[in-house]
C-alpha cells in the first residue's frame, strides 16, 4: 500500500498513482497531485504535488509545484514551490526550486539552483507631489 | 408514457410473484404503461425506435446489469431519460445500487420522484458502457497517447471506471465521478504469490481516451458484455439522462 503524505491542494482533479508494478515510457503531463512508487522514463510534469516514493525508478527531466522525493530520479529537477528530499532520495540532476529541504543520507550529484517564490508582487509608487 | 423492458431471464415462473407486486405498485403510482419482454427474435432498438415514435417519454429497463447495459445502446442517439427496476440479486444490479436504485420496491418511488440528472458514457469501439471495462494484465498493451505508453508487470486487472459500482476499487479518497468527462484507469496488480490474505498494488490514472490491445483476452462491459480488443475506448460527455435516486454514490 502506498505511504500518502503528500498535502493535497485546492484542485478537484483526481490524484494520479503510478504503482510499483507500471512502468511509464514518454512525456507524461498530469494535471493534479501525482504519486510515483515504479517507473517512469521520458518526462514527468504536473501543476499539483509530486511524490515519488522509496522504490521509485524516474529516468525523466520533472516539473511540478512541490515535491517530496524520497527515491531515485536521473533527470532535472524544476519546482516552482517547496522541494523536499528525504534521507532516502538519490537524484543526479540539476536541482531548482523556491524552497529546499535535505534530509541526512540523502545523495545529491548536480547543481542547485535557488529561485523567486512565484507569488505576484505589486509595486506601490509614491504619488507625486504638486 | 413509460414503456418497460424486461429481460428475457424474467420468464422464469420464480420471478412472476415479483413482477406482479411491482406492476401493481407502479399502476397505483400512476406508472403504467407499456411492456416489452425480450426474447431471442425481438430487437431492443426497434422497439426502442417504434415506442418514441409513438410518444414514449421514459424507457426502463427492468432486469439486471446485462439488461442496463443492452437498453443503454439501444438509447444511442435519442434524448429520452432511461429508468432501472432492479431484479435479481444486487451483485448482478450494481449499477442500480450506484444510480440509488437498491430494489424494486424503491424503484417504483424513484421512478415516481424523476430525479434525472446527465452522465458520461464510455464506448469501447461502437458499444457504449456505463459503469466499466475490464480486461487482465497479461498480455495487454495500453496506448494512452501519442505522448506515452503504460507497462505492466506482473498479473492483475486493469478497469476504466466511469460509474463507481465498488468504491473498493478506489484506494484514495476521491470518488470516481460520471460527471467529470474522465475515465479512471485502475491497474491492480497482485504483490504476494500466497493464496490467501493477497495484497494488492494500485496504479490510477484519469483518461480521456485509451487504446487496449490484447490478442487473447476480451475486454468486459459493465461485468457482463464481452468485446475482442484492440478497442478505442473514449468518454462521452454527459451522454445519458437517467433518473436516479437520492442515495445515488457521486
Amino acid at each position: 500500500m502506498f505511504n500518502k503524505t503528500v498535502s493535497g491542494t485546492d484542485s478537484k482533479e483526481f490524484e494520479t498513482i503510478i504503482g510499483p508494478s507500471v512502468k511509464v515510457k514518454g512525456d507524461f503531463h498530469g494535471v493534479g497531485n501525482i504519486t510515483v512508487e515504479g517507473t517512469v522514463e521520458g518526462s514527468l510534469k504536473t501543476n499539483g504535488n509530486l511524490n515519488i516514493g522509496q522504490k521509485a525508478k524516474v529516468t525523466a527531466d520533472v516539473e511540478a509545484k512541490a515535491a517530496k522525493i524520497g527515491g531515485e530520479i536521473r533527470g532535472n529537477v524544476k519546482i516552482k514551490e517547496y522541494l523536499e528530499i528525504t534521507s532516502t532520495a538519490k537524484v543526479v540532476g540539476d536541482i531548482e526550486a523556491a524552497s529546499l529541504s535535505v534530509e541526512r543520507g540523502a545523495i545529491l550529484n548536480g547543481k542547485c539552483a535557488m529561485t523567486a517564490a512565484t507569488d505576484d508582487k505589486k509595486i506601490i509608487r509614491p504619488k507625486a507631489e504638486n | 408514457m413509460h414503456v418497460y423492458i424486461y429481460d428475457s431471464f424474467l420468464n422464469q415462473k420464480k420471478y412472476d410473484n415479483i413482477l406482479a407486486k411491482l406492476e401493481t405498485r407502479l399502476t397505483d403510482l400512476g406508472l403504467n404503461g407499456k411492456i416489452f419482454r425480450l426474447g431471442i427474435m425481438k430487437n431492443i432498438r426497434e422497439i426502442v425506435i417504434d415506442e418514441l415514435k409513438r410518444g414514449a417519454t421514459t424507457i426502463i429497463a427492468v432486469g439486471n446489469n446485462k439488461t442496463v447495459n443492452q437498453v443503454v445502446n439501444s438509447l444511442s442517439g435519442f434524448n429520452v431519460p432511461l429508468g432501472i427496476i432492479p431484479i435479481d440479486n444486487q451483485e448482478n444490479n450494481s449499477i442500480a445500487t450506484s444510480l440509488g436504485i437498491d430494489n424494486e420496491q424503491i424503484a417504483c418511488e424513484i421512478l415516481s420522484a424523476r430525479r434525472i440528472t446527465r452522465i458520461d458514457l464510455g464506448l469501447a469501439s461502437n458499444r457504449y458502457f456505463l459503469a466499466t471495462a475490464a480486461i487482465t494484465c497479461q498480455e495487454t498493451i495500453l496506448e494512452i497517447s501519442k505522448n506515452y505508453s503504460i507497462e505492466i508487470i506482473g498479473p492483475g486487472e486493469i478497469k476504466l471506471i466511469n460509474l463507481p459500482i465498488n468504491q473498493r476499487l478506489l484506494l484514495t479518497k476521491e470518488k470516481s465521478n460520471p460527471q467529470d468527462g474522465t475515465l479512471e484507469l485502475v491497474i491492480k496488480t497482485a504483490t504476494t504469490k500466497r493464496l490467501f490474505n493477497k495484497q494488492f498494488n494500485q496504479s490510477i490514472f484519469s483518461v480521456n481516451k485509451i487504446l487496449i490491445r490484447n490478442k487473447k483476452f476480451p475486454i468486459l462491459l459493465d461485468g457482463t458484455i464481452p468485446i475482442a480488443p484492440p478497442a478505442e475506448i473514449r468518454v462521452i460527455k454527459q451522454k445519458l439522462k437517467v433518473i436516479v435516486g437520492r442515495n445515488r454514490r457521486f
